[in-house]
């Protein structure tokens, strides 16, 4: 018990706490008129029948089941290219992968929106140099698109690495022995390291089940690029924080973090049961 | 975020070097002083002023108008008892986060806030900020101009010292309308009928753009157009009608422009929004006075091709002006020295000293006794192609529309402009319904805080 305290400390502070409080608010309602009122569960079934809460998760989940499997197929591809050994430069292809990852989130939506940008953005500047018509890509049909490109820029070389570690645990002699049974580097891939890879994979998918639904940084700052395109609703924690910050709306926007954590918690749980069955089965 | 575009418009905008060498000039800018010390004192507004200023304080003021130091150091020569720190909280909806907060924790908040109009009611209607009217505020009315003052007082109460204003005007590009064989529009039907005429003579052309996350502006189109679609009707009620008359005019022009293609509709104050500015992709920009300024220092190359002009009429010959920006000094209701505080706020932005400093980092000014001078009205622009513009600021703070009100939860409802409006401004699709959907989430959310809301 003594040796854990530091932990227990720490946990309950950092982390307990702030949840309890905000499970605490949000039980109560503030409006701007009538002062704290006790409303018990309605800020929650306010929240089960907000259609522009709803939107937001929607578009959420659907940039999950995109955006995750791109990166981390992408992910997956470039730590077998790095555990392959037949990379030159492998250390200039891992570190020249990863960087993106070191540049903070707001600075990478800023610098992305700016070679989105329709009419002086590089990549229309590029277009129009060689003819070619290009959508213009921060527009409704094009902005989550847009918004994949720079969370797969920034989180691919963070889930490679991950990958990559894994892989660098798989004892040497399983490949010695596929060698000997005449397997070559694309066999090895399939039949020792992708398996071997489960766990990992598995803990890349959460983490990315998780950021995806807190989706925040990249659709707020190119907001003031398409303030017409990216509402205040757009994905939940943008809906939350224009509630709480705006609007005042602390106890409401309290309910739906809750709702977040508990839809987030969910699927990653899902997730993880399907993948332990899938094991089971094999 | 909105904070964003916002905010460079408000580093910009208060970049604006208006007129440097007012200052002595000024005298007659306030109420005399009743403690009769020599000079004009606006702040001793009472004997209660007058020991407050005497007496050794600390005040803290936020404020993100970069060069106001200038002015505070006047203030603190003249008052040496007092010393005031400037602090830089965010601008706009990030100082009203940060500021909402302390007030709540009690401890942290300033005793001097800048506040802008839109936001202040939503201040006053919680008591966040003080009634100055207990400090005297009432016998500075007479120093201000109407418009700027009908924004601060409210509810029944004096919630701020006007600081800047931003009277609606017109900045065209001269040469633009010069090549076309037109003169600047007088009135809207003529905007309209210029508008399709430039982008005729050239595709890639407008008239002008219009910001789909602007609240403010379209709330001051709506102005000038003499809608009044936000009152408070009590302290627990308001009126959301953004179906009214004035309401009506601007949806109806707009959406024909917007569905013709004949406005761009662009958020403004972006790198792509500035560069089209300064390659004469349109041919006006409809700002507040504020504007100069960033004209100068974003797109100088333009230097002497602008000119200015009153904003177009609904009906010729009228003169109808509305604000477009603007804020206001409040004291904030924590301070434990409210008294001084006030006396601050009210030298800062009614002495002629104050007024004359504030204009010269580059505030449009708020006080009658400044925008009337004839050193500022005579000043040449060169960047206007040596016009003389305080004097159109001037008669068109002069012409602002009586009787506009901003909501007291206006920084809500201008956050979900871009969710109906703002998406209709991109999409060319109808104005009218966007406003009604508009309405709707404002009152709906008012109805949620506890107000009575009416959309009558």
């Amino acid at each position: 018990m003594l040796f854990v305290s530091p932990f227990l400390l720490a946990f309950a502070f950092a982390i307990a706490a702030p949840l309890l409080y905000a499970a605490y608010l949000s039980l109560f309602r503030q409006g701007l008129v009538g002062g704290n009122v006790f409303v018990g569960l309605d800020n929650y079934s306010r929240a089960l029948s907000d259609a522009l809460l709803h939107t937001g998760l929607i578009r959420v989940a659907i940039f999950l089941a995109v955006q995750v499997p791109v990166m981390l197929g992408m992910a997956l591809l470039a730590a077998l290219a790095l555990d392959s050994g037949r990379l030159r430069w492998a250390a200039l292809f891992r570190i020249g992968i990863f960087i993106p990852y070191a540049v903070p989130a707001v600075v990478a939506a800023l610098m992305w929106g700016y070679i989105y940008g329709p009419r002086f953005g590089l990549v229309h500047q590029i277009g129009s140099d060689l003819s070619i018509p290009l959508p213009d890509l921060l527009s409704h049909s094009w902005m989550l698109a847009s918004i994949g490109n720079i969370t797969t820029w920034e989180y691919t070389g963070y889930n490679m690495l991950i990958l990559y570690a894994a892989l660098r645990s798989v004892p040497y002699e399983l490949y010695e022995a596929a060698e000997v049974d005449g397997a070559g580097e694309i066999r090895k891939a399939v039949s020792i390291k992708i398996p071997a890879l489960r766990q990992a994979l598995l803990l890349c998918t959460i983490f990315s089940i998780i950021g995806s639904f807190q989706l925040f940084n990249e659709p707020n700052v190119l907001q003031a690029l398409a303030p017409g395109v990216i509402t205040t609703n757009y994905t939940p924690n943008m809906y939350a924080f224009n509630l709480a910050f705006n609007g005042q709306e602390y106890n409401y926007s309290a309910a739906i973090a809750v709702v977040l954590g508990g839809v987030t918690a969910v699927v990653a749980y899902a997730v993880q049961l399907w993948t332990n069955r899938q094991e089971r089965a094999l | 975020m909105d904070t964003t575009r916002r905010s460079s418009r408000l580093r910009t905008r208060t970049v604006l070097a208006l007129s440097a060498a007012l200052a002595l000039s000024l005298t007659a800018a306030c109420s005399s002083s009743s403690s009769g010390n020599g000079a004009a004192n606006p702040a001793a507004a009472g004997s209660s002023a007058a020991d407050a200023l005497n007496t050794p304080t600390t005040l803290t003021f936020w404020t993100w108008v970069p060069s106001i130091q200038t002015t505070v150091n006047a203030f603190e020569k003249k008052y040496p008892n007092i010393k005031v720190n400037v602090v830089n909280a965010g601008q706009s909806a990030a100082e009203y986060t940060k500021l909402q907060t302390a007030i709540k924790a009690g401890s942290g908040a300033p005793d001097v806030a800048q506040i802008e109009y839109f936001a202040l009611p939503q201040f006053a209607l919680s008591k966040q900020v003080v009634d100055l009217t207990q400090y005297g505020a009432a016998s500075l009315k007479s120093g201000y101009t109407a418009s700027a003052w009908d924004q601060v007082a409210l509810q029944g109460g004096i919630y701020g010292y006007p600081q800047d204003t931003g009277p609606l005007t017109m900045f065209y590009r001269t040469d633009i309308f010069k090549s076309l064989g037109l003169t600047a529009p007088t009135t809207w039907a003529e905007f309209a009928a210029d508008a399709a005429k430039i982008h005729a003579a050239d595709p890639t052309h407008y008239i002008t753009s219009i910001d789909p996350g602007d609240a403010g502006g379209v709330d001051s189109l709506i102005w000038q157009a003499g809608g009044k679609p936000f009152q408070t009707t009590g302290s627990t009620s308001v009126n959301v009608n953004l179906k009214d008359s004035g309401s009506a005019k601007f949806s109806s022009m707009w959406t024909s422009l917007l569905s013709k293609k004949l406005v761009d509709p662009t958020p403004g104050w972006t790198t792509d929004w500035w560069k089209s500015m300064g390659s004469g992709k349109y041919a006006m920009w409809i700002a507040g006075a504020w504007a100069p300024g960033s004209l100068e220092t974003t797109i100088a190359n333009t230097k002497g091709k602008w000119g200015v002009a009153p904003v177009p009429q609904w009906t010729a010959g009228d003169n109808v002006s509305a604000e477009n920006g603007g804020s206001s000094d409040a004291v904030v209701s924590t301070s434990t020295h409210k008294a001084a505080a006030a006396a601050f706020a009210a030298w800062l932005n009614s002495s002629a000293e104050g007024a004359a400093s504030l204009n010269s980092i580059g505030l449009f000014p708020a006080t009658t006794a400044l925008l009337n001078s004839s050193t500022f009205l005579d000043q040449t622009f060169p960047f206007f192609n040596g016009q003389k513009a305080n004097q159109v600021f001037a008669a068109s703070s002069k012409a602002v529309a009586a009787g506009w009100q901003y909501l007291p939860y206006q920084v809500y409802a201008n956050s979900i402009f871009k969710d109906s409006i703002g998406q209709a401004i991109t999409n060319g699709s109808d104005l009218s319904a966007a406003l009604g959907t508009w309405q709707t989430g404002i009152s709906q959310y008012g109805t949620q805080q506890g107000f009575t809301v009416a959309n009558g």
